[in-house]
């Protein structure tokens, strides 16, 4: 059975010894019977596919794509095992069953043993590896990790060794693994749905960030790991920073109230342009790590909070367009709009219906102020849509936004016990709750023409949530850096382009301080944000650090995986009385399969099952 | 009921036992023939009748809605003062009005049909109807015959909606919907047991389509105060459940999965409320304009989802007919649309919503007409009721 094919379902060792089926229920105890049958049918009748194939249509495609928790990939793996192989076989004895993560990881020895080791090529190619200087010395550690990172790498490395072979460099000799660590459940080349509930089990902290105590890592935590692979989503949030500067210093140039300041149009100039350079390093670095670590992207894309990120790239395009200085290019076409707007619409149309339909990423459980990055790119198309002159556009989006952000909202503000994400102290990603309000109030006033009474009370309420924040700054202390903060600061610029904008209908001195003192404080927060960026990434080197958040194991450690339920404590209260219907069901198909709607609600509501 | 004894015999769609106790009849002299076969008509009419009330719960008054907003879309795409369409004009006058009376009869009478069954089932099997009224889905469906009855009511050929017989038949269909308000609002935010968040699921936006579409009608009459206090009941409830349902608290929407077709709600609220706005206000406004696009965005999230779907197309019931109302809803509404922004794309879209709304009802009608049969079948999800309703009907029994 060894080598010829195995296969693999979405986290479950293949049969070797037991029969698969025993293993399945024995392991998977918190499943439902059926799926897990159901499961190992499917593995069993499908054909050998190509288990490196990324499944690289998750971000635009649709809802199938993630709920393909039954999708299942086969390995085929040609190479005649050695003995040292065998000797490893006997060293992780996996037969007794609970023990999947041995059992995993001897899988994973068997599944990338056909593979090559590319050690010296792999790092190279990709950007900026730190480990290539660790190569001459330690060359099993550096292959042990290069084949670690392997499992992130699109197509597991396939495509360095296509271009280590057009460079011409010799492709290792395959070698066993040394020891892989005992606890270290590698993750398969497969894609696999990872639930949200591991994300929170996981995973502690306002950013989701760091990992709980009784978790582990499945990349080494003491190595550094190649650069792309920590290389987070949020890094656009520097754009985000940078660029709605450039939109507020463009505004207090041209604006009536403001004149008395006598700024220049330079200044949005020179921000304008770091902005498009960084903009297009961000992009490159991105799409390599698209390129060559897809599996990485892809658990971005699955965490609850870096989720909303995907949308600030967009959101920075737009941004720059706003924030277009008049020197450059004098009025941007209409179809301009469309084309930015367009793959904003298909993204959002998948997360919002997520929110709606989908099981496990229900909006009561992953409800964060990181949300708001979804929401508030819909005031932004539309502003940028009705100064461009469109007419409808602008006003879809505007309500689109405004009945999400509405929902939004009442969840965040209700801080509900089902709630894990939201952060019990105070973040700075807090000040994500001005974002919308702000953003909305002027795209109103493009929409209507002038600062109506609409924008105002949306205007009033964003300063408001502004001042409340402001004056608990002292609860802002204590919390790492971390390159998501440049994303907050543009709430506060946004604060105060709209109070320009206020300023200029409600021309009073009181309004002019007030614009004033805003564009200071954003001024400072980004100044000094950008002092420290530079003081983390050249004087304490630890701007990127590894990304954890990526890395969970797809599966809890054998000590708690049952009890998912304590974590949630405070939740149990409201959890029984609503689901007095359908708690057992409902909880163990959510945390089995991953947004598998069809078998969930098979499950949930017996009394009325059709079926 | 139309149907004579004869035709059942004839008719291959009947129910399953009157074939049956034909087919065991035994041959005799053709006069004990007629009279057993008569004798025996009637026992199976009585049957069909007594299982049709069993069966037939508010959920079928889809059907109704479903042709009646047809009719109500059709009059207006029709409608020779609508220069939108113009297109349509090459048909003459004399074949709008015969195209829209057979489409209102027709509507009409099935309308007439599914009432009288209902108020039978009211009659003789009260306690399944009281049933369906603690039954989180079904009690949201009792306000689709008197929806059914007003739409069929503004799509009337003849008569003006200022005439005296329109606003008499307004009250007659409203009230009961401000009662049917009146209970179940006070339900979800008093009520121990059925309060918002444990009974909130997509059909609930019936309750909120109820009030807009009256709200619409009393607008249509000139009634202002009366239509701006049944659209503030209508939103405010409306801004409730949709924080509610999206929120998603209690996770799976307690929704089975054969009702999954009533997802589609969720676009038609807004379009409602986006038409009912636009007759208060007499044009359609910015407001109105949002609304529409929310709907429109919402449908086009829950169609770049069939998946959700998959599980509930497998056999025919009668919840497909939830498909149809609301794309006609939203067919409607742009077609409003279209007349207030002139242009390419919103004609585009008109056109667009109104084949689709025209395909889905003809799909429907033929799936109805091919699996009537299993219309009428017993194990359907809104007859099985949950526990504790189940209990109170052991009881009544």
């Amino acid at each position: 059975m060894g080598t010829s094919e195995q296969i693999h379902p979405a986290n479950e060792p293949s049969s070797e010894g037991l029969p698969s089926l025993i293993r399945f229920i024995s392991s998977e105890m918190d499943h439902d019977f059926d799926s897990i049958v159901n499961d190992h049918i499917n593995n069993l009748s499908a054909p050998a596919l190509d288990s490196y194939s990324p499944n690289s249509s998750i971000m635009v495609s649709e809802a199938a794509a993630e709920r393909e928790s039954n999708r299942i990939h086969s390995v085929s793996i040609s190479m005649p095992p050695t003995p040292k192989r065998v000797g490893f076989t006997d060293n992780n004895e996996t037969i007794d069953a609970p023990d999947s993560a041995a059992a995993t990881s001897k899988d994973k020895k068997t599944r990338f043993y056909s593979q090559p080791m590319p050690s010296a090529t792999t790092t190279e190619s990709s950007a900026g590896a730190p480990a290539s200087g660790e190569l001459p010395r330690h060359p099993r550690i550096s292959k042990l990790k290069d084949k670690r990172f392997d499992s992130f790498k699109t197509w597991s490395g396939r495509l360095e060794r296509q271009l280590s072979n057009l460079r011409g460099n010799k492709i290792q000799e395959i070698e066993q693994e040394s020891v892989s660590q005992p606890t270290a459940e590698p993750q398969p080349n497969t894609p696999i749905n990872i639930p949200v509930d591991r994300f929170f089990d996981a995973l502690e902290g306002p950013e989701l960030d760091k990992l709980r105590a009784s978790e582990e890592s499945i990349l080494p935590e003491d190595k550094t790991w190649p650069f792309l692979l920590r290389y987070p989503i949020s890094s656009f949030g520097i754009i985000l920073g940078v660029s709605s500067q450039a939109i507020m210093w463009k505004a207090l140039a041209t604006s009536a109230s403001t004149k008395f300041l006598h700024i220049s149009m330079d200044v949005n100039l020179v921000l304008w342009w770091i902005s498009i350079v960084l903009m297009a390093i961000v992009t490159f670095a991105y799409v390599l790590k698209i390129i060559f670590y897809f599996e990485a992207v892809r658990r971005e894309y699955y965490h609850p909070i870096r989720v909303n990120f995907f949308f600030a790239p967009w959101i920075a395009l737009l941004f720059l367009a706003l924030g277009l200085p008049p020197s450059v290019y004098q009025s941007l076409p209409h179809a301009l709009w469309y084309v930015l707007m367009i793959p904003f619409l298909c993204l959002e149309l998948k997360i919002y219906g997520q929110w709606m339909s989908g099981g496990q990423r229900r909006l009561s459980k992953v409800a964060n102020p990181s949300n708001h990055l979804s929401v508030v790119g819909n005031f932004v198309g539309s502003l940028l849509g009705a100064s461009m002159g469109l007419k409808e556009g602008p006003i879809f989006f505007f309500a689109v936004g405004l009945a999400h952000y509405t929902v939004l909202f009442v969840t965040l503000y209700q801080r509900l016990p089902t709630n894990e994400t939201l952060p019990k102290e105070l973040h700075p990603v807090f000040f994500l709750f001005v974002a919308a309000p702000s953003v909305a109030s002027m795209a109103w006033a493009n929409i209507q023409g002038s600062f109506d009474f609409g924008a105002r009370i949306a205007y009033f309420i964003a300063l408001f949530l502004y001042f409340s924040l402001a004056v608990r700054i002292n609860f802002f202390r204590g919390f790492r850096f971390s390159l998501a903060w440049w994303a907050y600061t543009f709430p506060m610029t946004g604060a105060a382009i709209a109070t320009i904008r206020y300023s200029n209908m409600v021309n009073t001195v009181v309004t002019k301080s007030l614009v004033v003192i805003l564009c200071i404080i954003s001024t400072l927060t980004v100044t000094g944000l950008l002092v420290t960026t530079i003081i983390h990434a050249f004087v304490l080197r630890d701007l990127f650090p590894n990304d954890i958040s990526i890395a969970i194991s797809d599966r809890k450690p054998k000590t708690h995986r049952r009890w998912y339920h304590h974590r949630r404590a405070g939740s149990t209260d409201i959890d029984q009385f609503l689901k007095y219907a359908d708690s057992a069901e409902a909880k163990d198909i959510e945390a089995a399969l991953s947004g598998n709607i069809e078998l969930q609600s098979t499950a949930a509501p017996k009394e009325v099952s059709q079926d | 009921m139309s149907m004579t004894p004869n035709t059942e015999f004839e008719n291959q769609n009947t129910i399953l036992d009157i074939d049956i106790m034909i087919d065991d009849s035994p041959p005799s002299s053709s006069e004990k023939r007629e009279d057993v076969h008569s004798l025996l008509a009637l026992i199976g009419l009585r049957f069909m009748v007594s299982s049709m009330l069993t069966r037939i719960h508010a959920g079928y008054f889809r059907i109704s809605l479903s042709l009646c907003w047809e009719t109500l879309l059709w009059k207006t795409l029709l409608d020779p003062t609508n220069s939108e369409t113009k297109f349509l004009h090459r048909i003459p006058q004399m074949v709008y009005r015969p195209v829209l009376i057979f489409l209102w009869s027709f509507a009409l009478f099935i309308l007439v049909l599914l009432s009288l069954l209902y108020l039978l089932r009211c009659i003789f099997r009260f306690n399944l109807v009281k049933g369906e009224f603690l039954h989180h889905v079904g009690v949201n469906y009792l306000f689709a015959p008197w929806i059914s009855w007003l739409i069929l009511l503004e799509s009337f050929p003849f008569i003006a909606p200022k005439h005296i017989g329109y606003k008499a038949l307004w009250w007659v269909f409203a009230l009961p919907v401000v009662i049917l308000d009146i209970k179940i609002y006070g339900q979800w935010f008093t009520k121990g047991k059925r309060f918002l968040t444990a009974v909130a699921n997509p059909t609930s936006h019936l309750s909120v389509i109820g009030n807009l579409v009256g709200a619409r009608a009393a607008a249509k009459m000139g009634w202002q105060e009366v239509s701006v206090c049944l659209f503030s009941l209508g939103m405010v409830h409306y801004l409730v459940l949709f924080v509610t349902l999206y929120q998603r608290l209690s996770g799976s929407d307690r929704l089975p999965a054969m009702l999954r077709p009533v997802f589609f709600l969720f676009s038609a609220a807004p379009s409602m409320a986006s038409l009912a706005w636009a007759s208060i206000t007499g044009s359609f406004d910015t407001a109105s304009k949002m609304l529409f696009f929310l709907s429109l965005f919402l449908f086009t999230s829950l169609i770049c989802r069939p998946t959700l779907f998959k599980k509930s197309m497998r056999k025919f019931n009668v919840a497909w007919w939830a498909y149809s109302y609301p794309v006609t809803l939203l067919a409607l509404a742009s077609t409003r649309y279209a007349k207030e922004v002139k242009g390419e794309v919103p004609h585009t879209i008109m056109l667009t919503l109104s084949s689709l709304s025209v395909l889905v009802i003809i799909a429907l009608l033929l799936f109805t007409a091919l699996y009537s049969k299993i219309l009428l079948r017993d194990d359907d999800p809104c007859l099985k009721l949950p526990k504790h309703s189940r209990l109170c009907i052991q009881n009544f029994k």
